[in-house]
């Protein structure tokens, strides 16, 4: 606030003045601090499935997130190495939920037209800032040392403490 | 916006994405709505229920105008401009 020797007009328009420059100063801090907080928006994703239903629905999920421009961690765990061995790539897989339902839920995939996991994984990848860490144990257990063991989308080979501070720094963390 | 205005609209891009489920309209809309300019106006089709709600919240998030729905024989037109 400025105070001048020319009357209290002055001084009152000096006040209202200062009054909306920290009002523009503080709607430019919310709106940056907002632009920060969208850019920097991220999802850890544990993936423990490799059974074909849980990984379309995290495919599903992960378009979701890409659309949103979210960075996206996936960590894939336990069961859900295997469906990411190179091997493995064209198998069409088994449910997690419902086994004896398998023909109809596949048919209805196709009848609808929905991407395959693999796909929706590729197309996210595409979108956003998608990284695939395979975790190191998960690996081993199904014959994966190394990153070319696994499918082109997989990015590295982990340990869990990096998953846990992924998980800590995440705004949204999921498990499937 | 009303239905007759929005179908008055001069529409400068038609994404058509009747032929996937959710989230296939959306991912589309996503990809497609890059490729025009600030105040274009984008329209989607769809025959997927949800993308009627999704799309909205997604323009609103990322800044773009959602200006209306226009429900035809099996399918929505969305409208969008671009922000």
């Amino acid at each position: 606030m400025n105070i001048t020797s020319e009357g209290p007009l002055k001084s009152r328009l000096c006040h209202e003045n200062e009054k909306i420059k920290c009002s523009i100063l503080k709607y430019q801090l919310f709106t940056n601090k907002n632009k920060i907080i969208m850019a920097q928006q991220k999802m850890t994703l544990a993936l423990f499935s490799g059974s074909v239903d849980k990984l379309t629905a995290a495919g599903v999920i992960l378009s979701g997130a890409a659309a949103d421009d979210m960075d996206v961690d996936i960590y894939v765990l336990l069961m859900g190495a295997r469906a990411f061995k190179k091997e493995n790539i064209e198998e069409k897989g088994t449910l997690a939920e419902l086994p004896h339902l398998q023909d109809e839920f596949f048919a209805s995939l196709e009848r609808l037209k929905v991407n395959t996991w693999i796909q929706f994984f590729k197309d996210a990848k595409e979108l956003t800032n998608v990284k695939i860490h395979i975790c190191g144990l998960a690996g081993k257990i199904w014959g994966g040392e190394k990153l070319e063991d696994f499918n082109e989308l997989a990015d590295d080979i982990c340990g869990i403490g990096e998953y846990i501070t992924s998980a800590q720094e995440a705004d949204v963390h999921l498990f499937i | 916006m009303e239905t007759s205005e929005l179908k008055a609209l001069t529409v400068d891009k038609t994404v058509d994405a009747r032929g996937t489920a959710c989230p296939g309209p959306l991912l589309a809309a996503k990809k497609e709505i890059a490729g025009i300019s600030g105040g274009q106006v984008m329209e989607v089709l769809s025959a997927d229920e949800g993308t009627k709600r999704d799309i909205p919240k997604w323009a609103q998030k990322k800044g773009h105008d959602f200006m209306g729905v226009v429900e035809e024989d099996g399918y929505f037109r969305i409208y969008l401009k671009k922000g």
